[in-house]
């Protein structure tokens, strides 16, 4: 198959996905907004790599909704010069995504700093440590549940384990 | 007194004392020490502390003296307070005229200026830079976020104050302290040290 324009790729998107993928009202600045199943996360992303050009993975990162735990992909395309917007769901109690690390290389230290901060564990990732925290380090800051603790606190609980 | 293991071979405990309950047994130990020359060590003790402790009370203001008038401080930039550190051994403020030389090195260090912001992530390295320092080794916290935290005192990711994991000598208050402050701070550790005071 061909490389697709951006007129044809959401349509072909959800003709092929049917149901798993649903593509969002989008902002002006990226071509559009698609939400997909996480079962089907993997897949979506190879089609997009090897048929919609979408050859960069640019971001990788997440947001806290409470009910359920955002996470978000920026793709590039040089051949579209634009970003396509990928989101899935997860629960927030022991959020479990698919790695797309096999898929674009780079995305390994994104969903890296994703677990770090948030606390997604992404299935099949070859190195799942953190980054910005130490290791051993027992929060994930960027969850809504994570109370700003007094300093004193989270110095002795940071330095003891 | 014999015990039997599991092997079958014997295992035999010597020296086994044989006291008696009406005896007192120090006597004895002062008549075998006396017979084993056991207090020339002994002697030989107390005299080399004699000596040490005499040559201790001569060099030491020597020491004290070269100590605080050369302390070198770990060339080493954390945050924005490394700036106004650069600037003080610029040409400007110049605090090679103090004797104050940053070196790359730990081991040729006796001041470690903790100079910007600490993360818990930074700590270890921290900690192993401090251990790296021979001793005698002095600590300055430079700016509010070594001293305690700073703007990010709350922050999950910041040691509030570096004094949770070395002990500090002197602080320099200031978002960022200037050049002189920073100067004012290794003159007052000096005058510390002058003291025997760090
Ligand atoms: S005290 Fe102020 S100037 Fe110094 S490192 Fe902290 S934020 Fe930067």
């Amino acid at each position: 198959m061909t490389d697709l324009t951006l007129a044809a790729l959401l349509p072909a998107l959800e003709s092929r996905f049917g149901p798993d993928v649903k593509v969002l009202p989008s902002r002006k600045e990226v071509l559009g907004v698609v939400q997909v199943k996480v079962d089907r996360l993997v897949e979506v992303a190879r089609f997009l790599h090897d048929q919609g050009t979408f050859t960069h993975c640019a971001l990788v990162s997440g947001v806290d909704w409470i009910e359920h735990i955002e996470v978000l992909y920026h793709l590039w395309s040089d051949a579209l010069k634009g970003y396509l917007e990928i989101t899935v769901e997860t629960a927030p109690e022991d959020p479990h995504v698919p790695s797309v690390t096999s898929i674009w290389r780079g995305a390994n230290w994104h969903e890296r700093e994703t677990w770090d901060m948030l606390g997604v564990r992404f299935d099949g990732h070859p190195d799942l440590r953190r980054v910005l925290m130490p290791e051993g380090y027992r929060f994930h800051p960027l969850r809504k549940s994570f109370e700003l603790h007094e300093p004193e606190e989270l110095e002795v609980k940071a330095r003891h384990v | 007194m014999n015990a039997t293991n599991t092997s079958g071979t014997a295992r035999i405990i010597t020296h086994v004392k044989e006291t008696d309950p009406m005896e007192p047994e120090v006597p004895f130990a002062e008549v075998e020490a006396v017979q084993s020359k056991e207090y020339i060590p002994v002697i030989k003790e107390t005299l080399t502390g004699m000596i040490q402790r005499g040559l201790d009370a001569a060099t030491k203001p020597v020491f004290n003296w070269a100590g605080r008038n050369s302390l070198f401080p770990l060339h080493w930039g954390l945050a924005c307070c490394a700036i106004e550190f650069a600037a003080g051994f610029g040409a400007r403020w110049d605090g090679e005229r103090f004797g104050v030389v940053p070196r790359s090195s730990p081991r040729q260090c006796d001041l470690l200026i903790v100079n910007g912001t600490v993360t818990w992530k930074l700590s270890h390295k921290l900690i192993t830079l401090w251990e790296q320092m021979p001793e005698p080794k002095w600590a300055i916290a430079m700016g509010n976020c070594a001293t305690g935290g700073g703007p990010f005192r709350t922050a999950y990711s910041v040691v509030p104050g570096v004094n949770k994991l070395i002990p500090v000598d002197v602080y320099i208050a200031g978002c960022p302290p200037r050049p002189e402050a920073m100067l004012d701070g290794i003159l007052r550790l000096e005058r510390l040290i002058r003291e025997r005071r760090a």
